[in-house]
């Protein structure tokens, strides 16, 4: 089967354009990547999209978002508003796989895997930051595969 | 070979300007600095663990350098760095921010060809192409790219002043129940949804 999610990416994407150039230059780490490297989303199976998309939202709503306060307030803001549509997304996201429309194949979880060993090679509030500053390769990624 | 003492002030504004995935590394040189200033520049996938030196932007005294080839991985970040050299002094490495090509160009407007009847206009549109090595390379159009790609289209009565608009993603567009002997202007503009892209409009 397949799983649709409706969600405002046009709104995630505005959010986070806000923010990027807060946010990327808070990580001062150019040779590592959590999402795109070494191997990039890009390659990932077609079949494997919806494992991988429902693994990184709780990914960011679990580890990420939490972890990501600044000093700056209009930042938070626009962070809590992103996580906000990431929860109700992963939400909507986890009721796809429990009606076993959205299976894990094993690219996506070795994918996975990679990049849970990419963001705990890091202390948590790089880690966080770094992840929130690579959103845009998650939102690239997955409008591109629409 | 070691490196100088750095007491040169820095090149400053070091950025990219990117159109179509045409992109160009630019900066402006170190404050009071007058002729005689050369540069080197460097550059590096976001997550990669190693800065690539440019051969041909070595040892030059221009301002830019065409990181187009380099960079023409869309589904890659990158940071670009440029270090100025002067009298047997040097700058620090001064980088741009991170680079994401797809977000970070800017596209230019669509090509509008137009053709009438004596009562309606039929408008083809064409996205520009994506910045490619050389004239051989396959083209790759912007529709392609970015596969929320829209247009908008305004038609103008140059007498009445009256002004329509139409947002189409399709590239063709027939305005009907026209004036006859009328003279009307057609122009068009790029528009992608997400991320956010706008165009100019066509002239």
């Amino acid at each position: 089967g397949s799983c649709r999610v409706s969600m405002s990416m046009a709104e995630i994407r505005a959010g986070f354009t806000a923010i990027k150039a807060n946010i990327q230059s808070r990580d001062p780490i150019r040779t590592l990547s959590i999402l795109s490297h070494p191997h990039s989303l890009h390659k990932l199976k077609p079949s494997d999209r919806c494992c991988i998309t429902h693994q990184l939202f709780t990914f960011y709503v679990d580890k990420v978002f939490k972890h990501c306060r600044t000093e700056d307030s209009f930042v938070n803001r626009k962070i809590s508003s992103i996580a906000n549509s990431f929860l109700s997304a992963s939400r909507k996201l986890g009721q796809c796989r429990e009606q076993n429309n959205c299976v894990c194949g094993e690219e996506s979880t070795e994918k996975f895997k990679q990049i849970l060993a990419n963001y705990e090679g890091l202390n948590v509030t790089s880690a966080a930051m770094k992840s929130l500053g690579e959103l845009d390769i998650l939102l690239d990624w997955m409008e591109k595969s629409r | 070979s070691g490196e100088l003492y750095c007491s040169l002030p820095n090149p400053r504004n070091v950025r990219f300007e990117s159109i179509n995935m045409k992109n160009v590394l630019h900066w402006s040189a170190p404050e009071g600095t007058g002729d005689g200033v050369f540069y080197k520049v460097k550059y590096a996938v976001y997550g990669v663990g190693k800065w690539i030196r440019k051969p041909e932007c070595r040892n030059i005294n221009r301002t830019w350098c065409d990181l187009s080839s380099e960079t023409s991985d869309y589904e890659e970040q990158y940071y670009a760095s440029v270090k100025a050299f002067l009298n047997g002094t040097c700058s620090d490495w001064m980088e741009t921010t991170r680079f994401n090509p797809l977000t970070d160009t800017k596209i230019d407007p669509p090509m509008v060809s137009v053709s009438s009847t004596d009562r309606s206009i039929s408008i083809i549109l064409t996205a520009p192409e994506k910045w490619k090595r050389s004239p051989e390379e396959e083209s790759i159009s912007l529709l392609q790219v970015y596969p929320g790609l829209q247009y908008n289209v305004s038609v103008l009565n140059k007498k009445t002043k009256k002004r329509w608009f139409f947002s189409i993603s399709n590239n063709t567009l027939v305005v009907p129940w026209l004036e006859p002997g009328t003279a009307y202007c057609v122009s068009a503009q790029i528009h992608v949804t997400t991320p956010v892209l706008d165009s100019g409009f066509s002239k």
